[in-house]
């Protein structure tokens, strides 16, 4: 009765805004009494600011991952036995694909079919999730209406919601901060007698050095989409400005873009700089063991170095320092992904998929125990520092990471449209191909105004 | 039975088929009764579809009506051209190699002179014909990583040391076109030897008797015959061609997008239609595929002179 | 180099010998050239089948065609058969289901139409051909996305039956029963069985049917394997991941395949022989049905038409 009652109010506004009202009152009494919160906020049957699909405590969520995140999904469940979780692996919208988009997209005409819980390894996917399109609600169900307990919102390092957040509210979770360090293998670096780089400068001379007394080994990686991410970003180049909703000033020519180019440049000459993407078995076959120093995100760690089917490094000589800084220039650092994870705004068990959400974000059962990178939940970040640490599988302390994270330079932005898409379709043959990036910075830059363009943002 | 292999295999003489007595008391009702439900289909997967997308690539989003905006709109997109180019050079290799190496193997098939080879032979040609589409893709992609192909040394020997050099996006037509030949060109081959074997055996005793060789044989008598199984099968190529969509797709994925997500043309459609939420802009691109098309079927229906249409009743 | 058939007997008759090339040269050439050939298809295939009984590291340390052994072959199948809980299977017979659906559907809707167009008279009966001809030859990916849309509009988007319905729209198959029908139905046994009172549903039941087989073998033959390779179609109709046919759920596979997916480097991942596998799998109906087919394609292809 009650629910008919409460789908008749949601059809018009002023229902809405009656019941919104009523909401809050009974939220604020909830909280003076002191009572025991559920796991999702402001009472059953809260609006969370967005019009709901009828819902079944009991029905079962669908679940999006890619397949690295099917260990969070394997943990949820083994915690939670009694919700039933449906699992459908897909390619978490990697390199750009947009698969997450499109298919919700389909399923929008579709009218029918979304599940309850996505994750995406992209931190542009709030930008559209949270719009109405072609007429039909927002996929993305608002979280900060009370779908997420505030303190659990609160509870995320400062920054780390930022991709999620459009027009002031908070759309996705964040998985993990990904900013990038720079690791490197200790044991191999005193093995040759090497000083570590602080900056920039120092490692393109101490990479011209490797080429010549140890070729054959590597002092990074080009072969990634995600490559901008790392050189770029790092360098403040001015390429992915996003200045309004709609509006983008892509700079890609300028100095800062330049210096990192160049170096790229040197290092794919020298052969320091791998142009095979980490994750190919090539890789693993060419330079398993030849890997001196790697500048990359948090997330290399478990999924690079400590992992039987990609590099393998044995216990003890993984390090990790600050991240390089151009000399002079304020320390600033790029940030490759950290995934998101957003809540359907259709389902029909939210109560679940907040659950589900906040367990996989901020649990010490998944966060802590399992995910390979460094999580953005504050409280689970720090634990996870000292579990890994005190697996003693690190040569040196974490601490570089943590810095870090307060790091990332806020010049580079999340548009709509992929930047590593971009990278990858006009850049990457060029390294392959043996050319230079610096002398095609040209290139990028009209290949990014025109992809921003025909994305619908206007281009300075 | 016979009667439909006399007809089947088209080349050669027809076989005289007895004019069918009319009865000029036969009502119409039946046949349109027996074509009703097929009728049916076609007008709603064949015809509304295509007057739908004509009315969307003219319109506006919100309805109205758009005139050419849409089409200039496409057109101009930066990635339409490069699309369109990625088509045409694939169609065109492809083309080029079936038409020459299909009518080649297939002449040198006729050639051989045991039974059990020329059967074998056209298995072997014939079977990679089952795996179509994103079957052959995958295979491919093993095929074309230096790393774990069976012929790595050839990737080698070509200057290709991993798997994102070979599929650098300019080679990519000529690695479409090849994988799309592995799996076409067998089925074609059988047809052509089909056809060959139709040619009668009098008339190429009466040439060599002549003087001519097999060369020559192959080119004045066996080629000529060829020349309207030549003409289908680039037809139905290039129909095939335009429909480039799966194979770009699944090696974008495979790739980390070194080859793009709007590489074919229908791929561009797709993403207009989901990624930019623009229909009108993505029916264009349909449409113009479906005109060209069109057209070029209807011309070679109506005056290629390929298809009986008369029936005998 | 002479090609020229000597084989003349000496009182000037020649022997019934086909034009069979004579030249060693030539014969060699042509023997090079169709093994060189030979290889290229057979390669790729001889590999696949090597490589799915290997297991990962085997691929990429032991030659390409040494096989590997039974009990690899049996890991890989498990690694399929558990991927996503068995949702490889699931998309096997989503294939199975859509295909033979279409297929009932299709001759259902073809035989009678391409009976029909043969052998009835009534209007527009020219016009209708002609049509099935122009549409038999246009892409059929161009209307897909217009498809979607009047799927859309009946809301039956996510459902079987947005891919079922369209695929028995099949005007190739009607030709061919046109075709068949018009060349091998004598007029005379019609016109007989009218005469002995048969109305035309009668004489189709009884005396053109029962003639049909081949042609509905061949339709049949089409029609499956067109319905079991298309990818498009289902890709857009069907977005969820458990109405996908195998096709579609290979795109699925190699989103989880490390090699080719750097984020996928997880828990529910795929190796590259369990890929093989699965692509394998993808096929295996219509690679049993090609096996015993050629005989088809020539039939079919060849169809009535191309006129000396």
């Amino acid at each position: 009765m009650s629910k008919l009652f409460h789908h008749r109010m949601l059809r018009s506004n002023t229902g809405r805004n009656v019941l919104a009202g009523a909401l809050l009152m009974s939220a604020l009494a909830a909280c003076s009494s002191g009572g025991s919160t559920p796991a999702v906020g402001a009472g059953a049957g809260g609006t969370y600011g967005f019009a709901q699909a009828a819902q079944n405590s009991s029905a079962p969520i669908t679940v999006w991952v890619d397949s690295d995140r099917a260990a969070a999904v394997a943990a949820f469940t083994k915690a939670n036995p009694g919700v039933a979780v449906k699992v459908v692996t897909y390619d978490g919208s990697a390199n750009g694909s947009n698969s997450f988009k499109t298919k919700i997209g389909l399923l929008d005409r579709a009218g029918q079919g979304w599940p309850d819980v996505v994750f995406s390894t992209q931190n542009n996917d709030a930008a559209w999730a949270s719009q109405k399109t072609n007429g039909k609600a927002a996929f993305g169900a608002v979280l900060d209406q009370g779908l997420i307990p505030p303190g659990v919102l609160g509870g995320f390092t400062k920054g780390a919601l930022d991709p999620c957040t459009v027009s002031g509210h908070v759309y996705c979770l964040r998985n993990d901060l990904a900013q990038n360090v720079l690791w490197f293998d200790k044991t191999l670096m005193t093995k040759f007698g090497y000083t570590l780089p602080t900056s920039w400068e120092d490692y393109q001379t101490l990479s011209a050095k490797v080429a010549q007394e140890h070729p054959g080994y590597l002092t990074g990686g080009v072969g990634d989409a995600w490559t901008p991410e790392v050189f770029m970003w790092a360098s403040q180049c001015g390429a992915n400005q996003v200045t309004g909703p709609r509006a983008v000033t892509i700079e890609a020519t300028g100095p800062n873009c330049q210096r990192a180019a160049k170096l790229i440049d040197a290092g794919v000459a020298n052969k320091t700089l791998s142009t095979v993407s980490v994750f190919s078995p090539g890789f693993v076959k060419q330079y398993a063991g030849k890997v001196l120093m790697m500048p990359g995100p948090a997330w290399f760690a478990g999924a690079v170095f400590n992992n039987p089917s990609a590099l393998k490094l044995p216990a003890g000589q993984l390090g990790v320092a600050a991240p390089l800084a151009w000399s002079g220039a304020q320390p600033v650092t790029g940030d490759v992904g950290g995934g998101t994870w957003f809540i359907s705004s259709h389902s029909k068990n939210l109560a679940a998929a907040s659950k589900f959400a906040q367990f996989v974000t901020t649990s010490d059962d998944y966060q802590v125990d399992l995910a390979p990178g460094y999580p953005a939940f504050g409280a689970a970040a720090a634990k996870w520092i000292s579990k890994q640490e005190s697996s003693k599988y690190y040569a040196t302390s974490l601490q570089p990471i943590i810095d870090a994270g307060g790091q990332i330079w806020s010049g580079w932005g999340s548009p709509e449209f992929s930047q590593e898409a971009v990278w990858a379709k006009t850049m990457t043959p060029l390294v392959n191909s043996g050319q230079s990036i610096a002398a095609n910075l040209q290139k990028w830059q009209d290949a990014l105004k025109n992809q921003a363009q025909v994305t619908g943002y206007t281009v300075k | 039975m016979s009667d439909l292999r006399t007809a089947a295999t088209g080349l050669g003489a027809r076989g005289g088929r007895a004019p069918r007595p009319r009865s000029s008391l036969m009502p119409a009702w039946p046949g349109v009764l027996f074509v009703t439900p097929y009728v049916v289909l076609m007008i709603v997967f064949g015809i509304a579809p295509a007057a739908y997308a004509i009315v969307l690539s003219v319109s506006k989003a919100d309805g109205g009506f758009a005139g050419l905006a849409n089409l200039k709109r496409v057109t101009g997109d930066f990635r339409f051209v490069p699309a369109l180019q990625h088509v045409a050079l694939y169609i065109g290799i492809w083309l080029v190699a079936m038409i020459v190496l299909v009518v080649l193997l297939a002449l040198m098939v006729h050639q051989v002179r045991r039974r059990w080879a020329r059967t074998s032979v056209r298995f072997v040609y014939y079977v990679p014909g089952a795996l179509a589409g994103a079957s052959s893709v995958l295979l491919w992609l093993f095929m074309l990583d230096p790393a774990a192909s069976p012929i790595g040394f050839v990737l080698r020997w070509l200057g290709f040391s991993s798997f994102a050099q070979t599929i650098a996006p300019s080679h990519l037509p000529v690695i479409l076109a090849v994988i799309a030949f592995w799996t076409g060109a067998g089925g074609w081959i059988v047809v052509m030897y089909g056809a060959l074997n139709n040619i009668s055996g009098d008339l190429l005793e009466a040439a060599r008797i002549d003087g001519a060789g097999a060369v020559q044989i192959a080119i004045h008598i066996q080629l000529p015959l060829l020349r309207k199984w030549i003409a289908y099968m680039s037809v139905l190529s290039i129909a095939a061609g335009t429909q480039l969509f799966v194979e770009p797709t699944l090696l974008s994925q495979a790739s980390n997008a070194i080859v793009p997500n709007d590489y074919s043309l229908n791929q561009l459609a797709y993403q207009y239609a989901f990624t930019l939420n623009d229909l009108n802009g993505s029916a264009a691109i349909s449409v113009l595929l479906l005109i060209v098309t069109a057209l070029a079927s209807a011309v070679f229906v109506t005056r290629g002179g390929l298809f009986d249409t008369e029936p005998t009743s | 180099m002479s090609t020229l058939d000597q084989r003349r007997r000496p009182d000037g008759r020649s022997r019934d010998v086909p034009a069979q090339l004579t030249g060693w040269s030539l014969r060699a050439v042509v023997g090079l050239v169709l093994t060189g050939f030979g290889l290229f298809f057979a390669v790729p295939i001889v590999w696949l089948l090597a490589a799915l009984t290997k297991s990962g590291e085997q691929l990429t340390r032991r030659g390409p065609f040494t096989p590997g052994s039974l009990h690899e072959l049996v890991r890989n199948w498990q690694e399929l058969r558990h991927f996503q809980g068995g949702v490889v299977t699931h998309w096997f017979l989503n294939s199975v289901y859509y295909s033979l659906a279409a297929l009932v559907l299709t001759l259902l809707v073809s035989v009678p139409a391409g009976y029909a167009l043969a052998t009835l008279r009534f209007r527009a009966r020219r016009t209708l051909l002609v049509l099935t001809l122009v549409v038999m030859l246009m892409p059929s990916t161009s209307l897909v996305l217009p498809i979607f849309l009047e799927m859309n509009k009946v809301g039956f988007v996510g459902n079987p039956l947005s891919v079922i319905l369209p695929w028995s729209f099949y005007p190739f198959g009607v030709y061919l029963t046109f075709i068949y029908f018009s060349t091998s139905l004598p007029g005379s046994l019609l016109s007989a069985a009218r005469i002995d009172g048969c109305n035309e549903f009668q004489v189709f039941t009884r005396i053109a049917l029962p003639l049909a087989k081949p042609v509905v073998a061949l339709v049949a033959f089409f029609s499956f394997v067109q319905n079991w390779n298309n990818y498009f179609l289902p890709f857009v109709m069907l977005p969820t991941s458990d109405r996908y046919p195998i096709q579609v759920g290979l795109s699925s596979l190699l989103a989880s395949t490390p090699a080719f997916n750097p984020s996928s480097a997880g828990a529910d991942s795929l190796g590259f022989p369990a890929l093989a596998l699965a692509t394998l799998v993808s096929v295996l109906p219509v690679l049993v049905i090609f096996l015993f087919s050629q005989r088809f394609l020539i039939t079919g292809m060849t169809a009535g038409g191309i006129k000396e």
